[in-house]
């Protein structure tokens, strides 16, 4: 990176631009993303992101390991809320094979899907709290997931990677006495959001912090293809559930939360918060009318081992936490997927750090990346 | 006039979210903590209080391994190593390795799935960091053994029974498609009687197409 | 403290008695500095810990001794075995002097601070005035710091708080004259005399004026002290330790007992000048018992301060720098005027005080406080306990009490 030197400020005098250097360690919590600074003082003139250092070639992979085998490696794609991955994988073969998922499980998977929902936007909005310096919402937020955290382990067996979900279902039926665990955790859920959001989302320090930073409006936001609560935000209406609906979000009766700039301007970072608190709400509703309405059956098609769809391509969108992620896969009829791309939200929203960052100063980059809700393991796979 | 108002709003604001948020974490010193003070400050063991299901170190019970090689075909990451040879003398088929690397194990349950006798499956113990590497490679078969062949008439070797039962047991948890009869709480004997005691367990059929 | 070392010294005269004065405050200083001011910045941190574990759902440190009381002197031992680091593009002499300007900027405010109506080391006729100019000091040495870095992480940090402690300066004097305006002195023990044992006899209760100069000057030491909300100097998820940033050891550890320390600092001034410092009712006429049970009462008060400022930290997230500035000169300032002129006018016009007007002011504080227990009793009731052990097959169950 070249330094650039004689810079002119506002009254003409030459200045510098100092040039830091935010690098891959840094104690906030989105994973190893870098970014160079470029600043007049406290203010910054660009953002550079650096990615890729948590790149694992997991794409590539998945033409080694085949269609069953890759469904673990899905759930690294994003480790923070790993059933959305799952069943994005799930379901490109299941279309690229033509096969339909019992009833059952495919309420299953929207259970499971919506559990991980919960947990990812806690661990955002508890990132973002603890961004602005407000350690306690965080360890709230935590505890919370811990506790959803445990139900899934005795769904799947598993607490962070849970490879819950197979090519035509899911791998373990609710097991006894879950459905009534579910529903008592969510009782306790209500109240905490509610308190969470008296602690931090309408203190006014930490309105002032959000309210009018890196406000990105509509249609900046469809051009800049931001997805997910970060579009939602911007007051875009669109959520895959509801508008491209798949597996059994039809239904259900849920509502989509838009930003609507209650603090500041529509499109701001307050608003993108507000928007997964809300969506955790609505989150909680689909789960207790899934939990209701659950029918008896089997949840697991009966798929091959030696899984060979026919030769074909699949594109197949679904509503992770961050945002719409799109599935490409492309199969040659033989074991091993030819080609998988995954589309992820966080890593179009690295792409608009660059441009919202100037003018801002350097205490809001860190609240502009929380607010985009970014983890590292999405944008580099 | 409204400069004043909204001065006078940012004060009463402040003070006003700032006592809010005072209450909330005062309240919850009257709270209990949710901290489980492991290893040592627990009443019992953390293993015993994890799922069946809960997918922790891998182990291998070796009485009832059929060498179908079912596992280290599903393994997505290559961890398990297994060498089964039929021996011409004897006509039986012999297991001469079973290594599980659990340093690449990553504990995601597809070698368990299709294993017809439950025999490889996932515990409740994750305490297993050590100071070597080579360690961590378990190499479950110390001198050749003989593969395990499911009797029609069910198991009736007093020790090997107990095996099969959990075996059975912990394949149960696994989902059945919709084309077999539901799994419930068959006993282990009936359930290897049937000795499709390849396909009475696991999601997915040797072979039957792509359906 | 002078009476006391009289009674020693006898007739000695001229320089000798000088000298004696000398020895006699270097001692008593000795004993606050190593005896109680470390230790309690030390102290600090494991009350810290414990309470904000608390907030937070989880448990502090309890392994180390009793209650993890001793967590301290590890994490003590621990830095000072730790290499001393010095980046080799740093200016050496500055980055090695800045902790000790820090360091004598706030243990030299422990001169002025009334224990007891005899534990002081030196009742300064300007007291408080002396206190302030002193801890000015501390900026001095974490610009220091964040310069002799070679750093621009430690840099900005440095300047963030520089910035920062002299902008707030002024409200945090121009809160301090409120108590002074009534107590008629400077002096610290002064102030005290002037405010009486019962609650409604302080200096915070006088009027509403002095109540918001009270919670003026609380603010405007906490962003002196760099306590959340204000800690931008060292925010931890922005710029790591922010001036800090390349100590290690020992020497980051001077930093971090100098802002400890700092808060009982503030305790002690927000205890002296508003809070009745150790006012008690004389209920034995040993002076040895009297002493100590005043002194009881200070560090009582300014331990809840400390506590308070503890219990804030947990709660609030940081302001970010422009903020901070605006916050200092657009709200703070003028507030500390109306203060500053309120009780002025008030003091001309009702010469003697008000009696309602302090029941008053004293009445609209507890009304707040019981507004806020019933509070908290509203956040318990709502958060619906989870009985934890029926949640999962009994992970919780291992819940130690």
């Amino acid at each position: 990176m070249s330094v650039e030197l004689e810079v002119h400020n506002s009254q003409g005098l030459p200045t510098e631009e100092m040039t830091l250097n935010m690098g891959p360690q840094h104690p906030s919590t989105h994973g190893v993303l870098r970014f160079i600074v470029k600043a007049d003082g406290e203010v910054m003139r660009r953002a550079i992101p650096d990615i890729g250092y948590l790149h694992r070639s997991i794409e590539k992979i998945a033409e080694k390991v085949g269609w069953h085998g890759f469904m673990p490696y899905t759930d690294r794609v994003d480790y923070v809320a790993a059933m959305a991955c799952n069943q994005g994988w799930a379901m490109a073969a299941e279309q690229l094979a033509d096969i339909e998922v019992p009833r059952r499980g495919e309420y299953c998977r929207v259970i499971a899907a919506e559990l991980s929902r919960i947990c990812s936007h806690l661990l955002g909005v508890g990132a973002m709290g603890m961004d602005m310096g407000a350690i306690t919402p965080f360890t709230h937020a935590i505890r919370e997931r811990d506790m959803i955290m445990d139900l899934i382990e005795e769904l799947c067996g598993a607490r962070l990677t849970f490879n819950y979900m197979r090519i035509g279902g899911v791998a373990w039926d609710l097991p006894h006495g879950f459905v009534e665990k579910v529903s008592h955790y969510l009782d306790h859920l209500e109240p905490v959001i509610e308190e969470f959001n008296q602690l931090l989302g309408f203190n006014r320090i930490y309105v002032k912090r959000l309210a009018d930073v890196a406000t990105v409006d509509a249609d900046m936001a469809i051009a800049w293809g931001l997805v997910g609560p970060n579009l939602r935000g911007s007051g875009v209406d669109f959520d895959v559930r509801r508008d491209l609906p798949y597996s059994v979000y039809e239904d259900f009766d849920f509502d989509v939360p838009l930003g609507s700039g209650e603090m500041g301007s529509i499109g701001d970072s307050w608003d993108r918060y507000i928007v997964r608190m809300r969506e955790m709400v609505e989150s909680i509703r689909i789960l207790r009318q899934a939990l209701a309405g659950i029918p008896e059956g089997p949840v697991i098609a009966r798929v091959a081992r030696n899984f060979k769809p026919p030769v074909g391509d699949v594109h197949v969108k679904i509503e992770a936490p961050r945002g719409e992620q799109s599935w490409y896969v492309s199969s040659d009829g033989s074991e091993y997927p030819h080609r998988v791309h995954i589309r992820t939200g966080s890593f179009t929203a690295m792409g608009i750090i660059d441009r919202l960052s100037h003018g801002l100063m350097i205490a809001d980059l860190v609240a502009v990346i929380a607010s985009m809700d970014i983890v590292a393991p999405e944008v580099d796979r | 006039m409204s400069a004043v108002t909204s001065w006078l709003q940012n004060v009463t604001a402040s003070c006003s979210t700032v006592f809010e948020g005072l209450s909330i974490t005062f309240s919850h010193f009257f709270r209990k903590p949710y901290t489980v003070e492991y290893p040592d400050r627990i009443e019992t063991r953390v293993q015993d209080t994890l799922p069946f299901r809960y997918r922790g170190m891998l182990e291998v019970d070796l009485e009832i391994c059929t060498g179908c090689l079912a596992c280290e075909r599903a393994c997505p990451i290559e961890c398990i190593v297994i060498e089964a040879t039929k021996d011409k003398a004897t006509r039986q088929l012999m297991i001469n390795r079973f290594d599980i690397d659990l340093a690449k194990c990553m504990y995601c349950g597809l070698c368990s799935e299709p294993c017809p006798t439950g025999s490889i499956h996932h515990t409740r113990e994750f305490e297993g960091s050590d100071y070597s590497l080579e360690s961590m490679m378990r190499r479950y078969v110390k001198f050749p053994v003989a593969a395990y062949k499911p009797k029609k008439t069910g198991e009736d070797d007093p020790e090997i029974m107990p095996v099969l039962e959990r075996g059975m047991r912990y394949l149960d948890e696994f989902a059945q498609p919709a084309a077999k009869p539901a799994s419930g709480a068959t006993s282990s004997s009936e359930s290897t009687s049937s000795s499709e005691s390849t396909s009475s367990s696991g999601t997915t059929d040797p072979g039957s197409g792509t359906g | 403290m002078q009476a006391f070392l009289d009674t020693f010294l006898g007739d000695a005269a001229g320089l000798e008695r000088q000298l004696g004065y000398l020895a006699g405050m270097a001692v008593f200083g000795s004993v606050v500095v190593f005896g109680f001011v470390l230790p309690f910045a030390g102290i600090v941190t494991w009350a810290e810990r414990r309470i904000w574990a608390r907030i937070q759902s989880r448990v502090g440190p309890n392994r180390v001794g009793p209650f993890g009381f001793l967590q301290w002197l590890a994490d003590g031992v621990k830095n000072i075995l730790k290499e001393d680091l010095i980046p080799t593009v740093a200016d050496r002499p500055l980055f090695r002097f800045a902790p000790y300007v820090v360091m004598v900027g706030f243990i030299a405010a422990f001169v002025c601070v009334p224990f007891s109506s005899d534990l002081i080391i030196a009742d300064l006729n300007i007291g408080i005035l002396y206190v302030t100019a002193v801890t000015s000091l501390v900026v001095v040495g974490i610009l220091m710091a964040g310069w002799s870095s070679n750093n621009r992480w430690s840099l900005l940090g440095g300047i963030r708080a520089a910035t920062q402690i002299i902008s707030y300066e002024i409200p945090a004097s121009l809160s301090i004259f409120p108590a002074v305006l009534l107590s008629g002195t400077l002096s610290m023990q002064g102030i005290i005399g002037a405010q009486g044992a019962a609650p409604w006899q302080w200096h915070m209760f006088h009027s509403p004026f002095t109540l918001l100069g009270f919670g003026l000057f609380f603010t405007a030491a906490l962003a002196e002290g760099n306590r959340t909300p204000f800690d931008l100097a060292e925010a931890e998820s922005e710029l790591v330790a922010g001036f800090a940033t390349e100590y290690s050891g020992m020497r980051s550890t001077l930093f971090f007992m100098a802002e400890w320390g700092n808060l009982y600092v503030i305790g002690a001034l927000v205890t002296t000048l508003y809070m009745g410092g150790w006012q008690l009712p004389q209920f034995t006429y040993n002076p040895v018992l009297m002493n100590l049970a005043q002194a009881g009462v200070f560090m009582g008060k300014s331990f809840a301060c400390v506590f308070f400022m503890i219990w804030l930290r947990a709660t609030l997230p940081r302001v970010r720098v422009d903020q901070l500035m605006a916050m200092c000169w657009k709200y703070m300032v003028p507030l500390a005027m109306l203060s500053v002129f309120g009780t002025a006018t008030l003091m001309v016009a009702l010469p003697n005080g008000s009696h309602t007007l302090r029941m008053a002011t004293f009445a609209v504080v507890v009304g707040v406080v019981i507004r806020f227990a019933f509070k908290v009793r509203f956040h318990l009731k709502r958060a619906r306990e989870l009985d934890y052990s029926s949640l999962s097959s009994g992970a919780s169950q291992g819940l130690s009490s």
